[in-house]
């Protein structure tokens, strides 16, 4: 995909829609950062990298009531299918532009191996930094990893051919997944008391999940219900996720913003993906691959689930 | 050493565990006193929230009883709660707390006898890994 195919589709897109979520290069920091093109000027700004890691899908609740065009990866076009399919968003006024994603890089990490500000550039299955580099395996967020989503789900217009990736190849490196995996129950409970210790109640874990969308209504916040205190403790910090995390069982796609998000790095992954496994283990689903899904937690089958006590 | 003396918060819906319960009350069956129960007008009722929160306050069990799937007071609340019941007791050993100590079930009104089998055997499960 060349940067030219993007510009000229968001252009074409523009013609029907009042803005288009996108991305350009933040002169500042070298890398991306969200956009919003309104005009076929500002659209000449639109890139397409492996710093675009954020999911756009987030901005869509909170633009009903225009026409808006959106780019999207594979993983962002399962947020905004699940969207639609929960009432959020309606179809007719979406544009999808597909891009062919090669996965994306987790900058915070680029910024402490090569420091903070200069271009970051992908080339050649290495991420460069003024001279320095490293392999791009060693820097993708984890979802990328064997992504079976690069295809977008939802697409309306496609910017290059998105079905010429690949998925990047298993991590290599045993990470905080294999040592979770391996702890005792005990432990684990020992673990998230420490994690959550450092949890500071900024909420931008939700703010970044484009499914919790419940804004001033978040549990994790009110008095009533109240689940949770607001004191910034280990206690009141874990029942709030488990708040967050109960309410995204079945609907939650995994796009890892949350984790991402989280200025103190807990990894909110390890309770979100052993939930999405459980409801694809229980239900044979996954959230946000088809427009007819039912939410399962939302329904029930009489035949198909008898086999629980 | 097992603890001798557990606490253990159970959800009953109205209309058929909390009956037998009373059942099993009325009819002197031999019980621990382990149980603090909360009655809820029907599973369905039941967020997986009021069990963790429950845990977090410092039960050492949790119980969740309700009618036989197909004789729910309002025909489908205890569809839905097997399905978050069922996601929810998959998920604790990464929340780190041990589903042994989580129990979902099945009362009728008129199965006292079953009911007092419940609690008894929850309690000595629970004890044993608390
Ligand atoms: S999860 Fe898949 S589609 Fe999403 S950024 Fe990674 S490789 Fe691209
Ligand atoms: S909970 Fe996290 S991984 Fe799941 S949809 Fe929300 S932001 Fe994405
Ligand atoms: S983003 Fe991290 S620190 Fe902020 S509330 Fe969420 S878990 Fe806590
Ligand atoms: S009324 Fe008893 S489970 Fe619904």
């Amino acid at each position: 995909m060349s940067m030219n195919d993007l510009i000229a589709t968001i252009k074409k897109v523009l013609e029907e829609v009042d803005v288009v979520l996108g991305w350009t290069r933040s002169p500042a920091a070298g890398v991306a950062v969200p956009a919003r093109f309104h005009t076929p000027d500002e659209a000449d700004g639109a890139i397409f990298d492996s710093t675009c890691t954020h999911n756009l899908a987030v901005h869509l609740p909170r633009l009903k009531n225009s026409k808006v065009g959106i780019v999207a990866k594979g993983c962002d076009a399962r947020s905004i299918v699940q969207l639609i399919v929960e009432g959020e968003v309606s179809r007719d006024r979406i544009r999808v532009i597909g891009v062919p994603c090669p996965g994306v890089i987790d900058v915070k990490r680029a910024w402490r191996c090569f420091g903070f500000g200069k271009k970051i550039e992908d080339a050649g299955g290495r991420v460069h930094m003024e001279g320095r580099s490293m392999p791009r395996e060693e820097i993708l967020l984890h979802k990328c990893h064997q992504c079976q989503d690069q295809e977008p789900v939802i697409m309306d217009l496609a910017a290059g051919d998105v079905k010429s990736v690949t998925p990047p190849p298993p991590p290599d490196k045993t990470g905080i997944r294999e040592r979770f995996a391996a702890m005792s129950i005990a432990e684990r409970r020992e673990f998230w008391r420490e994690q959550f210790s450092r949890c500071i109640r900024c909420y931008a874990c939700r703010e970044a999940c484009p499914l919790c969308f419940c804004r001033d209504a978040c549990s994790m916040q009110t008095r009533e219900p109240h689940w949770t205190g607001g004191q910034v403790n280990a206690i009141e910090s874990e029942m709030a996720q488990q708040v967050r995390t109960s309410h995204l069982a079945g609907r939650c796609t995994g796009c890892e913003e949350c984790e991402r998000a989280c200025p103190v790095g807990i990894p909110l992954m390890l309770l979100l993906e052993e939930q999405n496994r459980i409801v694809e283990e229980l239900f044979a689903y996954r959230a946000g691959m088809s427009l007819e899904d039912k939410t399962p937690l939302l329904t029930y089958d009489v035949n198909r689930d008898g086999g629980w006590r | 050493m097992p603890k001798t003396e557990v606490k253990i918060i159970g959800f009953l819906c109205n209309w058929c565990s909390y009956a037998g319960a009373d059942m099993a009350g009325t009819a002197r069956m031999k019980q621990p006193a382990s149980l603090r129960v909360v009655r809820l007008p029907c599973t369905g009722r039941v967020n997986p929230l009021l069990v963790l929160k429950a845990f977090r306050e410092g039960a050492d069990g949790v119980l969740v009883s309700g009618c036989h799937p197909g004789d729910c007071h309002y025909n489908e609340g205890n569809y839905y709660a097997r399905r978050r019941m069922e996601v929810l007791e998959r998920m604790l050993p990464a929340l780190g707390i041990d589903p042994a100590r989580f129990h979902y079930t099945w009362v009728s009104a008129s199965e006292g006898a079953k009911w007092a089998d419940v609690v008894n055997e929850f309690t000595r499960r629970v004890k044993q890994v608390i």
